[in-house]
């Protein structure tokens, strides 16, 4: 049977009605998913309560060093070519190593269309130089 | 046999990572919104924050193998706290200096 409504409301606990506005973050469920999927073995608790600490460091790092580049080329607006010059320095994005390879790597194949325009023709290979 | 692939699914949270660099760089702008009538169309046009996204999958990958190493250098079967602070001091380390 359903629960009469208005009088039998759980009890609120003080200060936790107003609703604060939310620090954006990234799920945890999706920290989570994506960490665990490249630690491959068990992970405590408390240590996934670390990776999103990380997490937190990282992004404030990561807007730190957009902002430094896009300042130092002028501009007010982040372009891709930062994202590029920033995996350089990351040593993410190699001579042996380049872009598309990260993308093809780590995007799924939606973001791979949008990011690398020879993908779009499928299993056709077109001259990509 | 082979071991069964898990999909991942890796949907980058665009609106939630535009939000967050946001946040500490308010005056900071992003090039191209992904107005999806408009992914079609402009196919050589920028996607800034799908590569933010790139950028934190291999963040988390890195930490993720920074991590496991640690762990087994310890002789542990599971990923404690003290290994991921550890792998974040090197991966902090590795990507900005």
């Amino acid at each position: 049977p359903l629960q009469p409504p208005g009088p039998k409301a759980v009890p609120k606990r003080p200060g936790a009605s107003r609703r604060k506005p939310r620090e954006p973050k990234i799920a945890s469920s999706l920290i989570k998913k994506i960490f665990s999927h490249y630690v491959k073995m068990p992970v405590t608790r408390d240590a996934f309560k670390i990776v999103e600490k990380c997490c937190e460091r990282y992004f404030k790092q990561l807007s730190d060093d957009l902002e430094a580049y896009s300042s130092h080329a002028g501009r007010k607006t982040v372009e891709m070519a930062d994202l590029e010059v920033l995996m350089r320095r990351q040593g993410l994005v190699t001579d042996k190593m380049p872009m598309n390879v990260l993308i093809e790597r780590y995007l799924p194949l939606e973001y791979r269309k949008l990011l690398i325009p020879v993908a779009i023709s499928g299993n056709k290979v077109m001259p990509s130089k | 046999g082979r071991r069964k692939r898990k999909v991942m699914k890796r949907t980058a949270p665009r609106s939630t990572l535009r939000k967050i660099i946001k946040k500490h760089k308010p005056q900071l702008r992003l090039a191209a919104n992904t107005d999806l009538l408009f992914e079609s169309f402009f196919i050589f046009s920028f996607f800034p924050l799908l590569k933010v996204h790139l950028n934190f999958i291999a963040f988390l990958h890195r930490l993720a193998e920074e991590a496991r190493t640690n762990a087994f250098a310890d002789k542990s079967k599971i990923v404690k706290p003290e290994h991921t602070i550890a792998a974040a001091k090197v991966i902090m380390h590795f990507e900005y200096f």
